[in-house]
């Protein structure tokens, strides 16, 4: 896992220093190292850090790509976040993209969850029930979009026939405002297949003694899920929130597909309920030529991802604390 | 009794997972009208008769017709191109920064690191407005140089690097050899581990990237397979049913391919470097 | 050695890939290229008329050729955007028409030249879609699309007229068919926005007087006609019409489209009846009118020989034919349409009583962002069909700073 990794960067490297070597060889080496990183260095000028900080100066502009950008101050900014008549949908778009984070993100952890704790308690065919639970995952997000369009047809898609088996009502998943976004996060969950590797790899590294402990000191297979197993795997779960919570609030390719052809993806889906925040940000960049206002949601996306995964570190030190 | 019931429970959820890739590759196969079946069927089977009625009708449409046979051809060039490429790139980097010491190494790291975590979606404007200042706008490598390095995959390569005991370079540097021989002699075929879940995670990411082609490119000669089955979706008649189950058909085998030679590596891969693609 | 193969290996990859990649632009060396982009095909069919016009084309024009850029229309306007952005904008290309004014502001595109065509070449309503805010010519049109009222024929014998026969046969067929929906009515997309003015003119109104500065649809015809569309709404469930192709399967009686639909109808339902007839009107028939135009980018090298290869696409001998591919009806004054039989009887009437659009560069963001939204709505029953829009009209005045 990335996070704890970092924290042992950059000084400790072990590299080859026990021998001294020749001032010339050392020379070398500083030229050698630079050639080495250069490439990756040019790219992260020109492709990484001069967009960063362009997309900074052009959030303060008014700009269409095509023609040379307006100063306009905090203009963008504030139109966004208070000009309903600019902007009639951003505070949707944000309400959208929580709504679906608030439920996606707890759906896609219970569901890995469950899928692990149970690929882990088999013995017999569990490298075969791992990898077919996994197959969603490496799915291209359009293929996603296009078979999950045509599983959530009211009348002829397969979701509406497997509920009715169980004399559950089929619904109108795309078309009806409330059910988009669960909708959308049953997508999600059912891409779950990273966080059940992740956990997986989580339960592996419980000792048995303490499971072993728990079930001697009377502790049933749930109390010891509660007890042991959900605490142990908390830093799991804690990474896999962070990162699952960043990549629903990002979330596009989905929704630009399900909702794609006859002008649906313009508006994101009825009244607007798959209107995502990025959808929102692409239309505004490339449907209606508005790049300035285009990079300052994206900073304001930026904002709010920095806020999000802070409150979610101050939540676990409280609970820990 | 117990085990009964957590084979069941499996048994369910992996219906879950792979029951729509059968009902995609069902509906494929299916004759036009055929797919408007009351009861959605699992078989392409005549909607009156009952009778077996498959057909490969829709994947030639969608390979001749609606560009998939060319988008597939297209996503295999860039992949085939950037893959390699971007390995090379961070392995190089990472090299460097695992074991050259040179002045102004580690800020340098830091300042990378730091990179990672700006969101993809704040670059994407201005990354396209460079790409178009260096004329790369609408054609391959405007696919290929904005993706051709990764900080994430710097970092990863760069931590299983400093795990390989510093001895067995120190002996080859005393022998006289070069950096570059340590490199590609010592360096990377210890490193196959991680050189292939780097490769793996890229193809998948790149394979499967709508975003960035669908903002970069215009001429449909160009399009990669995602973007072409997007336009399948989007197209005027509605997105038949039927063709676009053809084209994510298309688009999703090679990946399932991949996936069941390289199970083993990508599994462990995944639980090794956190990675979400 | 094996890893010397190896590298061997990779780099030859990389080499033939980058040629692979590099080769896309390079065909021009001989003789000069004329790149035109338009929208994607409608029909497998439709792209071979345009491949035999293109073909005739570089026949009569030795040395050059011809390249055809085929973009879906959602993506269109975005895409040509950030092509124009690039300067890799094509020599020609479909433009919207919203966007015709706002182009020639900019300088994106170039004006007509001086005597490129005889007067009466083409129908005025049609070229006046290309006129700039000076008054002046920046394309040419190349097809004219209205919609109207496809019908099942097997439930709706005789089609409706009149608004009041509409709401009647719609809800007579649910009645019969509880399974059936009267009509696929509209939904509050970009799509269901670009069809209503057409309904509202059925009841005598615009959408907006761009020059006098004044946004009409808060106004009667308008609240009529959203009200029309709720009205019909509970002989024609969602829950019916949204499914896939909901009148082709024979579970809707009407649904309202365009002459493109026609063709793809008949080859994937061949079972189904069905005709086209005008939109029903409240006042007087009236219908709205679409189409492409097709303009000549500044940036080009080729501007001669890009308004050769338009005129070309508008002549008496192809229009029929290109409209045709392109869904629509000739726009030159002397082409025959191609097609023939009721249905075109109906499209050929409708476009005779046909309202352009608002020609305004903010127009795509209004239909998309406000129109839309406003008649969702109304017809999800969250606001009255005179509030929706009343409320979508202030809107609309407070982004253009208009007052009327």
């Amino acid at each position: 896992m990335a996070a704890p990794a970092l924290a042992d960067t950059p000084t400790a490297a072990p590299g080859p220093r026990r021998r001294p070597r020749r001032p010339d060889a050392r020379r070398r080496d500083h030229l050698v190292g630079w050639l080495l990183v250069a490439p990756a260095v040019a790219y992260f000028l020109v492709f990484l850090l001069y967009p960063a900080l362009s997309a900074l100066y052009y959030s303060f502009t008014d700009w269409d790509l095509r023609t040379p950008a307006r100063w306009v101050g905090l203009a963008n900014y504030a139109d966004l976040l208070f000009d309903d008549v600019k902007y009639p949908h951003f505070w949707k778009s944000v309400r959208v993209t929580l709504q679906y984070t608030l439920i996606a993100v707890p759906l896609t952890l219970v569901t890995a969850l469950v899928q692990a704790l149970l690929v882990n308690a088999v013995r017999r065919g569990s490298n075969a029930f791992r990898l077919l639970l996994f197959l969603p995952v490496v799915t291209a997000e359009a293929a996603v979009g296009a078979i999950w369009r045509w599983l959530y047809d009211p009348r002829y898609g397969l979701v509406n026939s497997v509920l009715e088996l169980f004399g559950i009502p089929g619904q109108n998943w795309l078309n009806t405002p409330e059910l988009v976004v669960p909708a959308l996060a049953f997508v999600s969950a059912w891409q779950c297949g990273i966080s059940m590797i992740i956990y997986l790899a989580g339960l592996k590294g419980i000792p048995t003694a303490i499971i072993e402990a728990a079930t001697i000191d009377g502790a049933g297979p749930l109390q010891r899920l509660r007890r042991v197993v959900m605490p142990m795997l908390r830093p799991t779960t804690f990474y896999l929130a962070v990162t699952g919570v960043i990549a629903a609030l990002q979330v596009f390719g989905l929704v630009y597909v399900i909702f794609s052809g006859a002008g649906r993806s313009v508006t994101g889906g009825p009244e607007q309920a798959g209107l995502t925040y990025v959808l929102h940000l692409y239309l505004f960049a490339f449907r209606y030529d508005a790049m300035g206002a285009a990079c300052a949601m994206s900073f304001v996306l930026l904002v709010l991802i920095v806020i999000v995964t802070a409150l979610q570190f101050r939540f676990v030190r409280q609970e820990a604390a | 009794m117990r085990r009964a019931s957590i084979y069941l429970a499996l048994v369910l959820l992996v219906a879950v997972s792979v029951v729509p890739f059968l009902w995609m590759v069902a509906t494929s196969l299916k004759h036009g009208q055929d797919i408007y079946t009351k009861v959605p069927s699992l078989l392409p089977l005549d909607r009156r008769t009952g009778a077996w009625a498959a057909t490969l009708e829709n994947y030639a449409y969608v390979l001749q017709v609606g560009g998939l046979g060319r988008a597939f051809l297209n996503s295999a060039w860039v992949c085939l191109v950037l893959v390699p490429a971007k390995l090379l790139v961070d392995a190089l980097a990472a090299y460097a920064f695992a074991r050259i010491r040179f002045p102004g190494r580690d800020t340098l790291f830091v300042v990378l690191l730091g990179g990672m975590m700006v969101p993809a979606v704040t670059l994407l404007i201005p990354r396209l407005h460079v790409t178009q200042a260096l004329g790369m706008f609408d054609s391959g490598w405007g696919l290929i140089l904005p993706n051709v390095a990764s900080v994430l995959d710097i970092f990863l390569l760069r931590q299983f690097f400093l795990s390989i005991p510093a001895e067995l370079e120190e002996a080859a540097l005393i022998d006289g050899a070069g950096r570059m021989q340590i490199f590609w002699r010592v360096v990377l075929p210890l490193s196959t581990p991680v050189l292939s879940v780097v490769t793996i995670t890229s193809f998948l990411f790149h394979w499967n990237d709508l975003v960035w082609p669908l903002v970069v490119l215009n001429d449909p000669d160009l399009y990669t397979l995602p973007l072409a089955l997007q336009q399948l979706v989007a197209s005027p008649d509605g997105g038949r049913a039927y063709y676009v189950m053809a084209g994510a058909t298309l688009a999703v085998l090679p990946v399932i391919g991949v996936l069941l030679v390289f199970q083993r590596r990508i599994l462990q891969g995944i639980a090794f470097t956190g990675l979400k693609s | 050695m094996s890893r010397t193969i190896a590298g061997v290996t990779v780099t030859a990859a990389l080499l033939a890939g980058l040629t692979a990649c590099g080769g896309g632009g390079m065909d021009a060396a001989e003789g000069r290229t004329l790149t035109y982009w338009t929208y994607q095909d409608r029909t497998p069919q439709a792209g071979q008329v345009i491949e035999k016009i293109r073909k005739d084309f570089e026949k009569t024009n030795p040395g050059v050729s011809v390249k055809i850029v085929k973009i879906p229309k959602d993506d269109y306007n975005t895409k040509l955007g950030s092509a124009v952005a690039a300067k890799t904008a094509p020599d020609a290309g479909v433009l919207d028409q919203p966007l015709v004014s706002k182009y020639a502001l900019d300088g994106t595109i170039k004006e007509v030249p001086a005597g490129l065509f005889p007067d009466g070449t083409y129908f005025k309503g049609a070229l006046d879609t290309n006129l700039g805010s000076d008054g002046k010519y920046y394309g040419l049109p190349v097809d004219q699309i209205g919609v109207a009222l496809f019908y099942n024929k097997k439930l709706v014998p005789s089609p409706p007229r009149t608004w009041d026969e509409l709401k009647q046969v719609a809800a007579q067929v649910h009645q019969a068919h509880p399974d059936v929906a009267g009509m696929v009515v509209p939904k509050g997309d970009g799509y269901g926005a670009w069809m209503f003015p057409g309904v509202v003119a059925g009841a005598g109104g615009e959408m907006a007087d761009v020059p006098g500065k004044k946004i009409l649809f808060d106004q009667p015809p308008a609240v009529e006609a959203l009200q029309l569309w709720a009205d019909l709404l509970p002989s024609s469930p969602r829950k019916i019409t949204d499914s896939d192709k909901p009148f082709e399967n024979g579970l809707a009686a009407m649904q309202i489209s365009g002459p493109w639909d026609v063709p793809t109808i008949r080859e994937q339902f061949p079972d189904l009846d069905f005709s086209v007839a005008p939109l029903p009107y409240k006042t007087a028939p009236a219908g709205n009118i679409g189409g492409e135009n097709s303009v000549v980018f500044s940036t080009t090298k080729n501007a001669d020989l890009a308004w050769k290869w338009l005129l070309f696409l508008g002549n008496a001998a192809n229009n029929g034919a290109v409209a045709d591919a392109a869904g629509g009806f000739p726009v030159n004054t002397r082409a025959t349409p191609v097609g023939t039989g009721p249905e075109n009887e109906a499209f050929l009437a409708q476009l005779k009583v046909a309202h352009a659009r608002p020609a305004m560069p903010q127009w795509i963001q209004i239909n998309d962002e406000i129109i839309a939204p406003a008649i969702e709505s109304a017809l999800s029953g969250k606001a009255t069909p005179r509030q929706a829009l009343t409320d979508a009209a202030a809107k609309t005045r407070a982004l253009l700073g208009w007052n009327g």
